[in-house]
């Protein structure tokens, strides 16, 4: 640990890290442009001067390019360092228009406080200034070249860092722009993080432009509600709407970028058919009368029918604390009748994890570092995307990938691929645990064998798996085949995607009771007859919708708590509004059982612009803000049980009745979380499958999570919902020539569910036999549950 | 179809490019060839490119741009190079630059009506010890003087014509 002196001040800091980084440890900052902790030291903004007086290094460097070595005496306030520090900022200022005033990036730009900090107050260029030609790149990011001072962040996130192909650096010196070849929107689903990543204004948020200046913008630590992994985002609120979301900093999960789903899918929070208000028969009433009507009324059913009358079905998007209210609810009511997941795959994915994960847990920040990635039935850009950034950075550091998938799962990095049908994934895991390849082709095994190979030599490996494909065998089957590889030098990590931010909370609490398929059983036969939803829609997230919505007519009692107009809100007897994620503090269990918390930012209320509607602001005057009658979903189930109402309380009382769960008290916003040590249970055994494929004329349909259309939250989310493809299907080229079908054709798909038109498109890497359908809301496509198997027929459009 | 390149020269390119780890390296040779057989390199010059090599449209692009004797715009049969770098400047490449302009009629980034001049400048030729000096293709003319570029031009002009009657 070398140990230097920086402005008269000792510190000793960790081998490896340069002096701007020493610097920071002693909360001295220096201006910095192109360094970046994710992205490295490059050394090319020059702005990072310090003068080394005495030590192995000597005179003015760049403090990011110098590595901390002992003995270093370091002068941050050399009289040199300073002028030279001045003479950079004045000269990156040059072409800059100040045009601060009308700035986007006014209240957060790093340039106009470098600027300060390097002592740069009077312009001396009185020279023509260099200007640019802007480009439209898309719905997302807004450019404004003039502003730009050429630090290179964004081709660094873009390019390096996140992998995206289309957008460079252009020119030589003063004409230097960074652009597309040509215009058009930008391709990587990663795209928003250039706009952290700019210094200035010149890549800006383009659905948050004009929105709100910084400073008035309300800001809190969150974690973002998308998917399984539980990034840190930072949502921004104002004038009772979520504007934005950009990236926190989590270095044990995403580090400091985000997915373009997690930046742009915050719009669900200000839908306009949010309902935001109590309902009891049909009739608007106080999120007080609905709460005792649902208490009295199932407590009714339990009594007159058993406690087994009642069925209560939390999910993967709740807060953990609503979870373990929903848990104590039924064990309240002495219902054995609790699940976390209406999907019976991604259930049984989740509580198989929760039960066999153990020792091979790996974050996403020990991914970045792994040296062999193997997916199974997993496609982190469609069911996790920030997974997708960490497997890349794991081949930046020299590692292989290798994808085993009936699905051409597109990554960020260079990978190799072995299509298999999803029924062989639990097999091939078998299969090399045994090493014995004798059912599989001749060319797969090539490779299988070749796999058993890396596997045994690799030194930090981590099997990758998907919930929609793999469900709770295949897990089961994932977890052996690491514990099988697991030396005693090293174990070989799991990574599963799960469904939702909370999934492994609520597979924590699910224990071994009934899935949801064996519950749409009992209400069918008429032993369950209340259902409570929390935060749940088990007509289009079950299995089967056809079969959810038919037995689901029988219910007596529907309970829904939401804050979605989802189908299970529409049709409740009773419903509660509960807040949504960026208006309440809570926290999830990601897919790695790390425990997070989050803050509010905004409180709930009918945004103002769909009031004003640009006309004369509404005349009618309320007490109470419109629309803010929805509650945390924990609160809404504390009062309820009439529990502890305030989250401090909740949690120590939580963690005394679940000892499981140690250090819920303790967890806070902004840190990296907690891993609980909690271990869950394995469902009971898997029933038949759903027979599929019986008609032997008939092609094969696998419904799969879309990258962009298949997240409910993120397509009630206008930036991203104006990015929904028109519905398509994706098969292999050789299936589309004998179908007579071309790439871009419109075709005709026939399925139980009906006829729809798509769009054909083709992909080498996918599986021949198979024909790959996006689950994609509000289309036709609706219906297709990813993980599900149907026959289907596909034709060419009657030519017009 | 316009054609860029002969078929036969995108053929052994593309083989080149095949046999070697880097097909980046590539880059600046085939935009040059393009540029020699199509006179500039459009944007379609650039997706053969790519194309050929394997690389992306936008890696072209960023080399493309990079150097000012690639033209991604349509310039003229002969491309006057005219050094403004510090001993040029100091020994009257204003002067000269003045002279080209009104003897040509065109300013800086410009071609002449005819099509047969484009007048650019340029960055140091190298030819510090000849300055004044100013490159038109590959032959570089130092020592410059009214009376000499006055003559140079008339040359390239009968050069052009020559080529066009050929």
């Amino acid at each position: 640990m070398p140990k230097l002196t920086i402005d008269n001040l000792e510190v000793t800091v960790p081998e490896g890290i340069n002096v701007l980084e020493a610097a920071r440890e002693l909360d001295i900052i220096i201006p910095h442009f192109c360094y970046h902790e994710a992205l490295g030291s490059v050394g090319s903004c020059r702005l990072c001067a310090m003068m080394f007086v005495d030590g192995p290094v000597k005179g003015l460097q760049m403090a990011c390019m110098i590595q901390a070595q002992d003995g270093m005496v370091v002068s941050s306030t050399d009289p040199d360092a300073i002028e030279l520090r001045e003479h950079v900022i004045e000269w990156a200022m040059t072409n800059h228009p100040h045009d601060c005033p009308v700035c986007d990036e006014g209240g957060e730009c790093q340039l106009q406080e470098m600027t300060v900090a390097g002592g740069h107050g009077v312009r001396r260029y009185s020279g023509k200034k260099c200007t640019f030609t802007n480009q439209n790149l898309g719905p997302f990011v807004q450019q404004e070249m003039n502003r730009c001072i050429t630090c290179y962040r964004c081709v660094r996130t873009y390019r390096d860092y996140c992998g995206g192909t289309d957008y460079g650096v252009f020119g030589s010196r003063n004409r230097i722009q960074y652009a597309r070849f040509r215009e058009g929107a930008l391709e990587s689903p990663f795209s928003g993080n250039i706009i952290d990543a700019c210094p200035t204004g010149v890549l800006t948020s383009k659905p948050f432009r004009f929105k709100t200046r910084l400073w008035d913008l309300q800001e809190a630590p969150s974690i973002c509600p998308h998917c399984s992994l539980g990034c840190a985002t930072v949502p921004g609120g104002r004038y009772r709407e979520v504007q934005r979301v950009k990236a926190g900093i989590n270095r044990e999960t995403n580090g400091f970028f985000i997915c373009d789903r997690g930046r742009f899918g915050y719009d669900h929070v200000n839908h306009p058919e949010r309902p935001r208000q109590g309902r009891l028969d049909g009739q608007p009433v106080t999120v007080n009368a609905a709460l005792l009507a649902a208490r009295e009324q199932v407590t009714a059913i339990a009594s007159k029918h058993g406690p087994d009358s009642v069925a209560f079905l939390g999910s993967s998007r709740s807060s953990f604390e609503a979870s373990v209210l929903l848990h104590d609810w039924a064990k309240a009511t002495g219902s054995q009748q609790l699940v976390f997941e209406a999907h019976q795959g991604r259930d049984r994915a989740a509580r198989t994890l929760t039960a066999q994960l153990g020792k091979h847990v790996r974050s996403q920040e020990e991914l970045r570092q792994s040296d062999l990635v193997i997916l199974f039935g997993a496609d982190p850009l469609a069911e996790g995307p920030m997974l997708a950034l960490a497997i890349r950075q794991a081949v930046r550091n020299g590692g292989k990938v290798v994808v085993i998938d009936p699905r051409p799962v597109e990554l960020p990095c260079a990978a190799s691929y072995l299509p298999l049908s999803p029924e062989k994934l639990p097999e091939v895991l078998v299969a090399l645990g045994k090493k014995d390849f004798n059912a599989f082709e001749a060319d797969e095994r090539v490779l299988l064998e070749s796999l058993v190979e890396q596997l045994k030599s690799a030194q930090r490996p981590v099997l990758i798996g998907g919930a929609d494909l793999l469900g709770g065998k295949g897990v089961q089957a994932l977890c052996a085949a690491a514990e099988k590889f697991t030396s005693d030098e090293r174990s070989v990590g799991v990574i599963t995607l799960l469904a939702g931010p909370n999934s492994y909370g609520g597979a924590l609490l699910a224990g071994d009771g009934p899935d949801f398929d064996s519950i749409l059983d009992a209400v069918q036969e008429g032993t369950v007859r209340a259902l409570v939803c929390l935060e749940s829609d088990p007509f289009r997230e079950a299995r089967d919708p056809a079969r959810a919505h038919a037995a689901l007519g029988h219910l007596e009692l529907l309970v829904s708590f939401d804050s979605t107009p989802n189908l299970a809100a529409q049709r409740a007897d009773i419903f509660l509004p509960t807040r949504a994620n960026a208006e309440m503090a809570g926290s999830y269990v990601n897919n790695e059982g790390r425990l997070q918390a989050f803050m509010p930012v905004i409180d709930p209320g009918v945004p103002i612009r769909e009031t004003g509607a640009g006309n004369h602001p509404p005349r009618e005057f309320f007490q109470i803000t419109p629309g803010s009658s929805p509650e945390a979903d924990w609160l809404l189930l504390a009062g309820l049980l009439e529990r502890e109402l305030d989250l401090v309380g909740l949690r120590e009382s939580i963690e005394k009745d679940h000892p499981p769960f140690a250090g819920l008290s303790s967890i806070a916003a902004e840190t990296t979380g907690v891993r609980l040590t909690a271990q869950g249970t394995l469902p009971p055994a898997e029933e038949q499958e759903l027979p599929h494929a019986a008609d032997s004329e008939a092609l094969t349909l696998m419904a799969i999570t879309g990258q962009i259309g298949s997240c409910w939250l993120a397509h009630l989310s206008s930036p991203l919902a104006a990015t929904e493809p028109q519905p398509y299907v994706i098969l292999h080229p050789e299936l589309a020539a004998e179908l007579n079908l071309a790439a871009d054709e419109r075709a005709r798909l026939t399925t139980h569910f009906g006829h729809c038109h798509i769009v054909i498109r083709t992909d080498e890497k996918m599986l021949k036999s198979l024909i790959l359908v996006p689950q994609l809301w509000d289309t036709a496509l609706e219906g297709m549950v990813p993980g599900g198997m149907l026959d289907c027929r596909l034709e060419k459009e009657a030519q017009r | 179809m316009t054609e860029f390149l002969p078929q036969n020269q995108i053929d052994s390119f593309k083989a080149k490019a095949a046999a070697i780890a880097h097909p980046h390296e590539m880059i600046v040779d085939l935009l040059r060839a393009i540029q020699l057989h199509h006179g500039w390199v459009p944007d379609d010059g650039v997706l053969l490119t790519a194309a050929t090599l394997g690389v992306l449209p936008i890696e072209v692009e960023e080399v493309a741009t990079f150097y000012d004797k690639i033209f991604r715009r349509e310039v003229g049969k002969r491309v006057i190079h005219v050094c403004d770098s510090i001993c040029c400047w100091a020994t009257g490449a204003e002067m000269i630059t003045e002279h080209l302009k009104k003897a040509l009629g065109i300013g800086l980034g410009e071609t002449t009506t005819d099509g047969i001049f484009t007048l650019l400048p340029t960055c140091c030729l190298g030819a510090c010890g000849d300055a004044p000096a100013m490159m038109i293709g590959f032959t570089t003319h130092g020592l410059l003087t009214t009376e000499k570029i006055d003559d140079i031009l008339q040359k390239e002009r009968a050069a052009v014509a020559a080529e066009i009657f050929a």
